[in-house]
């Protein structure tokens, strides 16, 4: 029986309450002890025979017959006002079938696609439609647009004291800081400045729109098929029904890629107009000026502490340049949520500036400020003069503090203890050394959310071949998330991963699920497909029982194998199926609420290992010890893929990745991959990675999610080794040869 | 202006535009879609293919001075890129995989002169081909068991 109940959902740190259908789940949970077979095992990728053919259908590879090729006019100016353009001079260029222009173009999410007024460099002012790429560009020579350029801010000072706000500030407290502050035995004061981080997923952001007059298909390269479902069914009056949204492989999202991006909207415009399928594939230059970027922040503590180290109080103010889109990403929430502390006073500022819109990008928010946060923590347990993972200890919360609610599991201790023990944290001031290399080590701790939680629905079913085919409404974004729920089907059907086909990435399939995003997409569809599963093993094994004149309850499901728990009766699982003809045998799941009144929190600690040297100021990250606290680890080898992967981003935070814009004209310099530096094979550390991996007892299958543990500490750790190794602090990162060097004087 | 130009083993004349770039050509012309443009600046290394025995990147490469060449992609058959396909796959050596034809193909061309690479070789060949998911741990040890499978 299905149902509707109310849940509260935690999404990036917003709280969401919203009624979801769910179906009664009768599933049992492995017994305390018994492990189950397949989930917990490596298993290689589903995906890989046709990603490394070249056989998979990225966005970008989708040709339709009598496709045309799209390309946008954008804005050179910060900000400018347009005040003429020749559409037609475009139309009349061979081969162009659709040109549109300001006030052509529906909203997008209540935003404008195509300005009048483009307020950032890169902004969409127009866009065409052409039966080549050449022809399209031809096509926007000719708009021969005139600019009266205008006063813009892209200052995140002169941004501050504009006293214009992208998003509503926040103002959080807690206790009195003021009076606690009064009375702290030490009071340390420090700010810290992250960069602005861009995404630069390998496959740009790109659609093909098919507008017919039954309805629209969409292929988009998107983290969220259904989100970019309602936005077009929304822009374009056409009930969500008749929209279809497909992504089957995805080059990645990182956060940038959540609905259908204007780059959606354009292609269905111009579909629509031109009666055409239309590609739209953004370049490099156009993805790093407008898809988003990571808010770039100016991060200030006054912290209170008792002598031996334990916060009594912290005044925290994040200001925050969101430039013309994102919302107020919780940038302080590790201030408010990570340690035990009475006393908070946090104000948030997401300023305004004439750039891109901000996006999430992997953490949003809670990475920089960990980033800030754990550096700031450093600096404090060297005032008070004792060890940076004993004073996160002595400040360790037991509860939510936030709310006071009870976890349901929280394994930091022991993260801090196995990666201590790993990374040989006691003996770490015999690397500094004295000559021109200095070494030095640093901790920090991550906190993330990563409950998953309904809506997610799946559907199995298994036919004569005894090869499972999974439905689900999910799209891979290349974490693995695919394989995962292979694995979940395995064990239930006691079949291998490989033998199971998944179908996802199309809204006209069975199943709606979630987005890939906050660290949620796992543990949101993992119980319902492996309830789906269960009620396949479940008719399999009576069909078995009436084969073989046994009762169900001594059958089990091993190895392709229909055994009976005593082993006296073995057969091959096909026997069974086999006699299914062209039938099938199907069941269904969906994802139950989590436990009302707890909070649901990922973990996790890592330390970096850095060497820097004093003469060229060039920092190498030796080693990243990665210890997370995660819930049950369904598939080991694409979990250590997804840690390896978001230390990387955090590498390249701390060292390398910054989005310069040029204070005189307001624009970014560095919007090409030669000039904005992201890690290479070279800049790979050691990557010693291991999880608690105890399943978390209050969550079906004991999972929770792994897509943004891994990036919160790993720049912060690095800052705090840096500083370990020199005796001297960085605010600013990256931590670059100029600023180390400045540093040391 | 037409081109003779041997694509993964079979012989082709393909009419080219001056200017037009090996990547189009075989993306368009030859539907081998396989081959990816993630920045079309030569900046990324993901359109890397293999043209007479060195890896190229066929964004900047263009297809009218390719005239007698032979170029394979990530959709050849041969058993080193097999091999390599097989070590990608064991160890992990991928994610969203749209960097990875690129990178098949710039060890492709390293195992073809170099069978046995030594680790420092392996990171010079392969760091022009970037990775966002960061798989490059998993791409280095997929080198190097390729070559040690081949020994």
């Amino acid at each position: 029986m299905a149902k509707l109940v109310k849940t509260e959902a935690v999404v990036e740190g917003r709280t969401e309450e919203r009624w979801t259908l769910v179906e009664e789940d009768a599933t049992p949970e492995w017994a305390p002890g018994a492990e189950p077979a397949v989930i917990g095992e490596p298993a290689t990728r589903l995906t890989a025979p046709a990603r490394l053919t070249g056989t998979a259908r990225y966005t970008s590879d989708i040709r339709l017959p009598g496709q045309l090729e799209a390309a946008v006019l954008r804005s050179p100016h910060a900000h400018a006002r347009l005040t003429s353009i020749s559409l037609d001079a475009a139309r009349s260029i061979p081969g162009v079938r659709a040109v549109i222009g300001p006030g052509d173009c529906p909203d997008f999410d209540g935003e404008t696609v195509l300005h009048e007024e483009p307020p950032y460099a890169g902004a969409a002012v127009a866009a065409v439609a052409a039966e080549t790429v050449g022809a399209a560009h031809a096509a926007l020579a000719a708009l021969d647009p005139v600019w009266e350029p205008l006063g813009f801010v892209t200052d995140l000072d002169e941004a501050l004291e504009s006293q214009v706000f992208q998003d509503d500030p926040s103002d959080y407290e807690r206790g009195d800081a003021d009076a606690a502050l009064a009375s702290a035995e030490v009071v340390l004061e420090c700010e810290y400045v992250a960069p602005a981080q861009l995404h630069n997923s390998m496959e740009p952001h790109c659609a093909v729109a098919d507008w017919q007059p039954d309805g629209v298909t969409l292929y988009s390269s998107t983290q969220a098929i259904y989100q970019a479902r309602s936005q077009i069914s929304t822009a374009f009056g056409v009930d969500s029904d008749r929209v279809r949204v497909v992504c089957h492989y995805m080059g990645g999202g990182f956060g940038s890629k959540f609905g259908c991006g204007h780059e959606g909207i354009l292609a269905t415009e111009l579909s629509r107009r031109a009666r055409r399928p239309v590609r739209l594939v953004l370049s490099r230059r156009e993805e790093n000026l407008t898809v988003g970027f990571r808010t770039p922040a100016k991060v200030s503590f006054k912290i209170g502490a008792a002598g031996d180290g334990r916060l009594q109080a912290v005044e925290a103010s994040a200001v925050m340049g969101l430039g013309t889109g994102g919302w107020g990403y919780p940038v302080l929430e590790p201030v408010k949520s990570l340690y035990a502390c009475e006393n908070l006073h946090l104000m948030t500022l997401p300023m305004r500036q004439n750039l891109g819109p901000a996006a999430a990008f992997r953490a949003p928010g809670v990475m920089e400020g960990t980033f800030a946060f754990e550096q700031a923590l450093d600096e404090l347990a060297a005032q008070v003069g004792i060890d940076p993972i004993e004073l996160r200890r002595r400040n360790h919360a037991d509860a939510d503090p936030g709310t006071g609610r009870p976890y349901t599991s929280k394994r930091l201790l022991e993260s801090y203890d196995i990666a201590a023990e790993l990374a040989g944290w006691e003996g770490r001031d015999a690397l500094r050394g004295e000559g021109r290399i200095r070494r030095g080590m640093g901790c920090a701790s991550q906190y993330w959310w990563g409950s998953g939680g309904p809506p997610a629905y799946a559907e199995v079913r298994i036919g004569s071949a005894a090869k499972p085919v999974l439905t689900v409404g999910l799209q891979d974004l290349g974490t693995g998330v695919i394989t995962a729920c292979a694995v979940v089907v395995a064990e239930r059907l006691g079949v291998r991963p490989q033998d199971v086909t998944v179908r996802a990435g199309d809204t006209d399939l069975a199943g709606h699920g979630p987005f890939s995003g906050g660290s949620m997409t796992l543990a949101s569809i993992a119980p319902a497909v492996r309830s789906a599963g269960h009620h396949v093993r479940t008719q399999l094994l009576e069909l078995a029982a009436d084969m073989f004149e046994i009762s169900a309850d001594d059958l089990e499901l091993v190895d392709g194998e229909v055994r009976s728990t005593d082993g006296t009766l073995r057969h091959p699982l096909l026997e069974v199926t086999g006699k299914l003809g062209n039938a099938w045998v199907r069941g269904s799941g969906s994802r139950a609420p989590n436990p009302d009144g707890m909070a649901v929190n990922t973990f996790g600690c890592q330390i970096a290992q850095v060497a820097v040297d004093t003469v060229t100021g060039l920092v190498t990250v030796e080693r990243i010890v990665a210890v997370h606290d995660v819930g049950r680890i369904v598939n080991p080898m694409g979990a250590r893929s997804q840690v390896i992967g978001g230390i990387l981003q955090g590498v390249g935070f701390a060292l390398s990745e910054e989005r310069v814009v040029d204070p005189t004209t307001g624009t970014v310099v560095n919007a090409g991959l030669e000039d904005y530096k992201i890690p290479t094979m070279a800049d790979l550390p050691e990557v010693v990675c291991e999880f608690v991996g105890i399943p978390d007892p209050k969550l079906a299958l004991g999972v929770k999610g792994l897509g943004e543990p891994p990036v919160i500490p790993t720049a912060g750790a690095i800052g705090n080794a840096i500083a370990h190794a020199l005796g001297v602090r960085l605010r600013e990162a990256p931590y670059t040869p100029r600023r180390v060097l400045e540093a040391l004087g | 202006m037409q081109v003779a130009l041997e694509v993964n083993g079979s012989p082709h004349e393909v009419e080219v535009q001056a200017g037009e770039a090996l990547s189009t050509v075989l993306r368009d012309r030859f539907e081998l879609t396989g081959t990816k443009v993630a920045c079309g600046e030569g900046t990324c290394g993901s359109c890397t293919v293999v043209l007479d025995g060195r890896a190229v990147l066929s964004c900047l490469t263009l297809a009218a001075a390719c005239d007698g060449a032979s170029v394979r992609t990530v959709e050849w058959d041969g058993e080193l890129l097999s091999r390599l396909r097989d070590a990608f796959t064991a160890e992990d050596g991928f994610q969203c995989g749209f960097c990875t034809p690129g990178q098949l193909m710039s060890a492709l061309a390293l195992l073809e002169r170099s069978p046995a690479p030594s680790r420092d070789e392996i990171i010079a060949a392969m760091s022009g081909n970037l990775c966002r998911c960061g798989a490059y741990e998993g791409i280095a040890l997929a080198v190097a068991r390729a070559a040690g499978d081949g020994a």
